[in-house]
This record gives C-alpha cells, structure tokens and sequence, in this order.
C-alpha cells in the first residue's frame, strides 16, 4: 500500500482519504499510509457522495482508497484525485490504481517516514456551522493515548479485542492501535452485522473477544434484545468492557456487573479532539437504588483536565463549571484552521467536581448533542433542512436516551409541507445516516426567546406534551 | 403453517412501518422506498420489527439471514420472508 501510494507520486504529508466497508485491506491502506508518511482520513462508507465530496475537497485529499463503485460515483470532478480500489480496477478513465496492480509493485518496503508530530489522521466530526469539521491528531496525540490505555489494561498477545465502531469514529482508534501495540489480534466487527443483536453476541462468542469497547448505545442494545442475557455469563470470555461517547444509565452498569463480577467496567470520557483523556471504573457492587450515572472520572493519558466558571475561575469540589484538557492527547487543530498544538481545549461539557476531585457530566452548553452515542451539532441538520426549497425555517430538537435518542424537527413551510418520507429523502443525500430526522413537526412560526432566538426548550415541552398525552391515551385503552 | 405469499406479507409490513417508524405518516413509502438509506430504520427499530415478524408471522429468521440487503426495501424483505414460509412449511 506504501509502495502503490508512492507510485501514484504522492508524497509525505499528502492526504489519504478511505472511503470503504470495513476490512483488512482497509486497515492495510491505514498502515501503508503512516509508513509512507501520509495523514489518512477515514469516511464513513454509509456517507452519502456529496457529503463525501465535501470532505474530501475540504481535507484537499490526493487519493482515494475506495470501492469501483463509489470511484465512480465521486468521478473525476474533483481535481487531481487518485483513485485505489480494493476490488477489481478503476475505471480506465480514472486515475489510479487497482488491488491487484497495488500487489505486483514489487520493490523494497518504504522507508518510515515520518515524525512524532505529523499529522496522522483527520477524523470529521458535526460541525456547528453546518458543516463537517476535520479534527486534525497527530502521531503521539494517538500514541500518548493508546499507550496508556494498552498498560492500564494490561494488554497482551493473548488478548482479543473487538472493533464495533466505524475507522471514522475514534473510538477505533484504541481498538487498533492498542491491539498493534501490544500484539493482540482485533477482530473486525462487520458494520452490517453490528446492528443485528444476535450477530453481535456471535461475533462476542466465535472471536472469543477479552476487550469490548464502544458506545454505551451499542451495549444497551444486546442487553434489550440480544440472547447476551440468556447466555450462562461464562460462554463470554471479556475482561474489560469499555464505553464512551454518551452516558450510560446506572441500571444497565449493575446488570452487566452482576452478570460479570470479575469483568472491568470503565466509562472513558473524550471528545474527538483530546482522544480519551479521563475515565472512571465502576468497582464493587452497585446499589439497587442508585440512580446517578458514573461519573466522568480523573485525568489519564498523561492530561490534565479541570473545570472554570464562566469567568474563566477555575472551580472547586461541590461546584459546576466548563471542562478543559490540556495534555499530550489534545488534537493539533482544525483541519484548515490555525494549528493550536500545546493548547489547552475547552470541551463545552459542563460538569461538577465532586467531593473526592472526580468529574460528574452535567450536560452541554451549546447545541451539540448526543443521539445513540453519535455526536451531532443540531445546526447541521438544521442547514440540511434549509437546502429544501420548500422549508422556510427548521429547529432541530433531541429527544429520548440511549438507543431509543431520536432528532425531531420543528419546521416552517414556505409552501405545502412535504411529508416525513421526503425530509429523510432529502437529509439522505447531505447527511450521514445518524443524523437524518426520526419525526417533525410543521409550526407556523417557530417559538422565539426574547432575543429572536429559536426557544428549543419550548420545542422540547411542546414534543414532551405531545407524546405524554399519546402515553396516556395508550394506558386508557389497555386498562379499558 | 401455510405459505405465505409477498404481496400478502407487503401491506402488514407497511403497515407497521408506517404506523411505528414515520409516525402514521405513509406517503411516498413503497415496496422500493429505501429504508436503510433514508434513515427510516436503525438498530434499534431492526431490532423490534425482527420481533414484529416472528410475532405476526411466527417466522424465526436466522442471524445470517438479517443483512442489509434483505433490509433495504419492504419489497426485498417481502419476497425473503415469503421463500422463508415456504421453506418452513
């Protein structure tokens, strides 16, 4: 793959794209890109193109590692991109190269290129200007990561480790490197068997999995609706279960503690820019009338973090305040931006440092939010929206937790309003899967603070009342 | 069990769709309209429809069989679920 990237003429620094299901040739591209010296950036495959294109003209890539098809289906309207497909050739009018071309290269293995503070990867997420935004992290943001957690773990050869979340989510990042560090295999979970409860438990039982980590979403899923429970606990082999990304209710910590006593439970906490830079184990059993979700925890990865008021006062046990992290893990910047390496990052998560210095997660302070552990900036959704000619104005509101998290949006029409099926039609062609709107609503005019801003907790209530008198109504007719 | 047919299979399908996934709102949902796609199901919603079907059909689909091919449209689902009950009966 190095040779093949240094035979289209790329050169080190230039930008890998890959856009492809997941599988080892995938992970192969990853690989003979760092070697090579070249930053790689991982798109989900479920991206529609134009919102490919948009990444991948914004991150200025030099080539694309990608399926025939999808080749195609970007085309050549795209400057200078090459094309590697890890299936049959490009399209003879399309630059570049074929899996079996990339296999006949013959030569020496390139040299490592490549240093310490390079950029490795740039991992788009939601953006609140109603476009992706590139996280740019370099070698050791990853490293400084991935090395700590390898140790804490005590990671071995004989370790398993599962991949549940996509290459474009930086959950994946441990799952990979981690496992190359410490020479344990990691079992790639299909994407498409991920989302089938009792494919997942087969996957858990066939691979012999010892570490687990994903979104909470995703355990809640096999805990609800999968044979996990039914199993006797012994027939699963992890040791370790990880989850980050959202918060897991303290109901479904205990089941899998009391199923699993000796297992770890360790909730990470990290946006995509700091990688994970805190975490807290849940230990011992966890009491029947416990309520309050885990908290975030202490710093690890070699980070420091701590919470400020608005005034910029850093704040003490019992108070609440802003999360910031400044250490080895905090990203180099925006991709486009100026670099900010060595800065200290606010997160925008408020929390409140507890009585023993931990942090427990509060909520947001923008219009970030969290739908089944994906992380979705409403105003993107909401500029979505607004490309349809017949939308006037839309506010995008989240709603429910956990797997059951859905987008609801609020909408003025200029003219009739198109159904729900068409809004998704619409959403599908600019947006990622998990941000496409579960319902909406037509208002005349979207409610307003006394600023002139849209009044989403009014929108909220007003949902919440809608659904509480449908619950009602439900209860009425069973109890007749 | 008798065989069941895929345009008998279709309507019950759609309607649940329909009725659970958009809300009662069917316009435009067709035997093509592509559910994965347009975001119409999710894994939690794949999770409750696979329960739909083995209530209302008394149809156990096997794990390999649930793959998003077969997901992609109520039509594709339709016609699997229909060579299932024929397998079954």
């Amino acid at each position: 793959m190095a040779r093949g990237l240094l035979a289209l003429g790329l050169r080190r620094g230039d930008r890998v794209a890959l856009w492809h299901e997941k599988s080892w040739r995938i992970v192969a591209a990853m690989q003979g890109a760092l070697r090579a010296g070249m930053p790689y950036v991982p798109i989900d495959p479920q991206t529609p193109p134009e919102r490919a294109r948009q990444m991948l003209r914004d991150c200025g890539a030099a080539v694309v590692v990608t399926g025939r098809e999808r080749a195609e289906r970007l085309g050549q309207d795209l400057g200078p991109l090459a094309f590697i497909t890890l299936e049959g050739a490009p399209r003879s009018d399309l630059p570049g190269l074929g899996w079996e071309a990339l296999r006949s290269l013959a030569g020496p293995v390139p040299a490592r290129a490549g240093q310490p503070d390079d950029l490795a990867y740039v991992l788009y997420t939601s953006g609140s200007t109603g476009r992706p935004r590139g996280v740019c992290l370099s070698h050791r943001n990853a490293l400084a990561f991935v090395r700590w957690w390898a140790r804490e773990l005590g990671l071995s050869p004989a370790d398993r480790v599962a991949n549940h979340a996509p290459f474009s989510f930086d959950l994946s990042v441990f799952d990979l490197y981690a496992s190359f560090l410490a020479g344990a295999c990691v079992c790639l979970l299909p994407e498409a068997a991920a989302i089938v409860p009792g494919r997942v438990v087969d996957f858990l039982l066939r691979e012999g999995i010892t570490i687990w980590y994903s979104v909470p979403s995703a355990l809640r899923l096999l805990l609800e609706h999968g044979p996990l429970m039914e199993m006797p606990p012994a027939a699963l082999r992890w040791r370790a279960l990880l989850f980050a990304g959202e918060v897991f209710p303290i109901k479904y910590v205990r089941q899998l503690r009391r199923r699993w006593p000796e297992t770890r439970l360790l909730n990470l906490y990290g946006p995509t820019e700091t990688n994970v830079c805190a975490f807290h184990e849940a230990t011992g059993e966890i009491p029947e009338d416990r309520i309050e979700p885990l908290p975030i925890g202490r710093a690890c990865s070699g980070d420091r973090i701590w919470a400020v008021r608005a005034d910029g006062v850093p704040v003490g046990p019992g108070e609440d305040g802003e999360l910031w992290v400044e250490g080895p893990t905090v990203m180099l910047g925006y991709y486009g931006q100026s670099p900010q390496a060595g800065r200290a990052y606010a997160t925008g998560d408020l929390v409140r440092v507890l009585p023993g210095g931990e942090f427990l997660f509060l909520g947001r302070r923008d219009d970030m939010v969290k739908v089944r552990g994906y992380r979705i900036e409403l105003a993107e959704v909401e500029a979505a929206l607004l490309v349809h000619p017949a939308i006037r104005d839309a506010a995008v509101v989240a709603v429910g937790e956990g797997p059951a998290g859905r987008l609801v949006a609020f909408v003025e029409a200029r003219e009739a309003p198109p159904p729900l099926l068409a809004l998704k039609q619409h959403l599908a062609t600019h947006l990622p899967r998990y941000m496409i709107i579960d319902d909406a609503r037509y208002l005349p005019a979207l409610p307003r603070t006394a600023t002139g801003k849209v009044d989403r907790l009014q929108l909220r209530r007003l949902w919440m009342e809608e659904n509480d008198t449908k619950t009602h109504a439900v209860e009425e007719v069973k109890t007749r | 069990m008798s065989q069941l047919r895929a345009e008998d299979i279709y309507p019950v399908l759609r309607d649940y769709v329909a009725r659970e996934l958009l809300h009662g709102e069917d316009a435009g949902l067709t035997a093509d309209t592509p559910l994965l796609e347009w975001g119409v199901i999710d894994s939690l919603s794949l999770a409750e429809l696979l329960a739909f079907i083995e209530q209302r059909f008394s149809i156990q689909m096997a794990e390999e069989e649930v793959t998003p091919e077969h997901f992609q449209t109520l039509g594709a689902l339709s016609e699997l679920l229909a060579r299932l009950s024929r397998a079954h009966a």
